[in-house]
């Protein structure tokens, strides 16, 4: 059976990774997870500084999901390559770096200061972060200035370059296309959605920054959507999916809604065991469906349906 | 080292208005445990409530394998727990950074004078504290003084007086003891100058008795509670704001930098 995957030229050994800012640095959960199991391990949002992030608090728990506003707090990519990324590079699995930046030449810096860091085996950009002023999901809004990141990141490295995006837009298919046309690798989605929730009792915001992004499986059917429409129009780009996986049917959806390769975010910290799980019950499911290539199944569920709109 | 495991339930028990007490075996946890340190339980099989919920513990006997929680049912998660009675816990711990334990070796003499001051529902893991301070044979010099709303939130009144510890209550109805916030047990205390202080409670009581602490200059450390998700300092949602040895601030994570911080260092 064959369960590898090749996310945009990242090569996987299966097509499980962790969705960003839900696994830290992967040292974090190595006392719970064998990393070296995992397809991949994607880590914090990186900035050319490091960040203190947002005040809390910076969590609010949901039905079924959690707002945070954690503000990209992260220790700098100088500390990123000198200190962390050595550790994670002798585990031998890629390692998929998320930057963010305030500006396009914060986003390049951070580029070139990671092509070439041993371990480093991609790049995730972030456009799509709703909890920091600047930069972030203003970048991805809009399609001109996410192909501008996009082209300046690509500039800079050799490394394979992944868009994340957003699903706060009106026109995600626009926005796919913008970054593919631009050079981006793969993309994943969804980042977080943008939410807010009020304590009724002190009649106040519950998070520090008002507005959070929602995951967890209250998002996950607003995922898969995403997934769906972008694979049917850009049926070439790899994607990467996440939004609310918490087992491996979940993550099934999305790739057989056309995701070459899954992240677990949120779900980590309901079980901490999760991106395990996964693999293993992948692995499960296409030898008790008799699938030998994990390829077969992406975008499966797309075959012979029609909407009545299309 | 921390483990992920199921736990047996092995009983639980209404000890106070709305509070609870869950009795686990789990002999690693048991083993490992130091006071002040928490576990993350998960509340439910299906997905809401989502998160875990990061409970202290409350007791241990390292003989038996049994580990104790108490806790406030105050949501969705903790009224899922107070209604298990048996079957099993899905659990992470022991997490976090417990209470410093004063040594002959870090101090000169075991014999430091302490006071441990705990304030409503915070008083769960101070009786974990209190249960090693008395195997160091010098409970003569700890005092405790506990804080609550009423006589019945006194929770851990009765089983500290066991222990052999002497304690000085405050309720704000004062139906037990004096009648009055605890910090005010707390300001007759310093005056005969403790060498440490251990305390947990509300966040408006640390905050006083922290600006107490300062004043008198008198060292301690307290536990604080903040909104967490991952529980492993992954996430970076449960930060508190401290100041470094430069005073400059900056953000430590309550699940793995504490959820006990110097005295000293909190920014309230």
């Amino acid at each position: 059976m064959n369960t590898s995957v090749d996310l945009g030229g990242i090569v996987m050994k299966n097509p499980v990774t962790t969705a960003s800012g839900t696994f830290g640095f992967g040292l974090e959960y190595q006392t719970y997870v064998d990393l070296q199991r995992l397809g991949a391990i994607t880590v914090k949002g990186t900035t050319l500084k490091p960040r203190q992030g947002n005040p809390p608090p910076r969590i609010a728990e949901t039905p079924s999901g959690m707002l945070n506003a954690i503000g990209l707090q992260n220790p700098g990519v100088e500390r990123v390559a000198e200190e962390i990324m050595p550790q994670l590079a002798a585990l031998g699995v890629p390692v998929i770096i998320n930057i963010a930046g305030d500006t396009l030449e914060d986003y390049a810096q951070v580029a070139r200061r990671l092509d070439g860091v041993t371990g480093v085996a991609g790049l995730e950009v972030n456009i799509s972060c709703p909890n920091v002023k600047k930069g972030g999901i203003q970048f991805g809004s809009n399609p001109v200035t996410a192909s501008e990141v996009t082209r300046a990141v690509k500039s800079v490295t050799g490394l394979p370059v992944i868009v994340k995006l957003s699903p706060n837009v009106t026109d995600l298919v626009a926005m796919a296309e913008a970054v593919a046309g631009a050079g981006a690798d793969a993309l994943s989605m969804i980042n977080t959605l943008v939410g807010i929730a009020i304590d009724v009792d002190r009649r106040r915001p519950v998070l520090g920054n008002i507005t959070g992004g929602l995951s967890g499986p209250a998002i996950r059917p607003v995922a898969v959507r995403a997934v769906w429409q972008v694979h049917r129009a850009l049926p070439l780009i790899p994607i990467l999916g996440m939004g609310g996986i918490m087992t491996a049917r979940d993550a099934l959806e999305f790739i057989l809604a056309g995701a070459t390769a899954v992240a677990v975010g949120t779900g980590n910290f309901v079980n901490p065991r999760a991106t395990l799980d996964v693999v293993d019950g992948i692995e499960q499911y296409m030898k008790e469906h008799g699938f030998n290539e994990i390829s077969e199944l992406v975008g499966l569920a797309q075959r012979d349906t029609t909407r009545s709109d299309e | 080292m921390s483990q992920l495991m199921m736990a047996e339930i092995t009983g639980c028990q209404e000890t106070g208005p709305g509070v609870w007490v869950t009795e686990l075996l789990a002999p690693s946890l048991a083993q490992a445990a130091v006071p002040g340190q928490f576990i993350h339980i998960r509340c439910g099989e299906d997905s809401d409530p989502l998160l875990r919920r990061p409970i202290s513990i409350h007791a241990v006997c390292r003989q038996s394998g049994l580990v104790k929680i108490m806790f406030q049912v105050v949501g969705k998660g903790t009224a899922w727990l107070a209604g298990r009675r048996d079957g099993w816990l899905d659990i992470m711990g022991p997490l976090g950074r417990g209470f410093t334990m004063l040594t002959a070796e870090k101090t000169g003499t075991a014999a430091v004078p302490r006071l441990v001051v705990g304030g409503g529902i915070g008083a769960a893991p101070l009786y974990f504290l209190l249960q090693e301070l008395a195997g160091t044979g010098y409970a003569e010099h700890v005092k405790v003084l506990l804080g609550a709303r009423n006589a019945e939130q006194l929770l851990i009144h009765n089983a500290v007086k066991l222990l052999g510890f002497s304690v000085s209550v405050a309720t704000d109805d004062g139906s037990a003891g004096y009648q009055g916030p605890v910090t005010d047990l707390l300001a007759e205390e310093l005056q005969c100058k403790p060498g440490y202080v251990y305390a947990c409670g509300p966040a408006p009581m640390l905050k006083t008795l922290c600006g107490m602490l300062h004043n008198a200059g008198v060292p301690g450390e307290v536990s604080v509670e903040e909104r967490m998700a991952c529980g492993v300092g992954a996430c970076l949602s449960c930060v508190c704001r401290v100041k470094d040895a430069g005073g400059l601030e900056t953000f430590r994570h309550a699940c793995v930098d504490g959820p006990v911080f110097a005295a000293g260092e909190v920014v309230w």
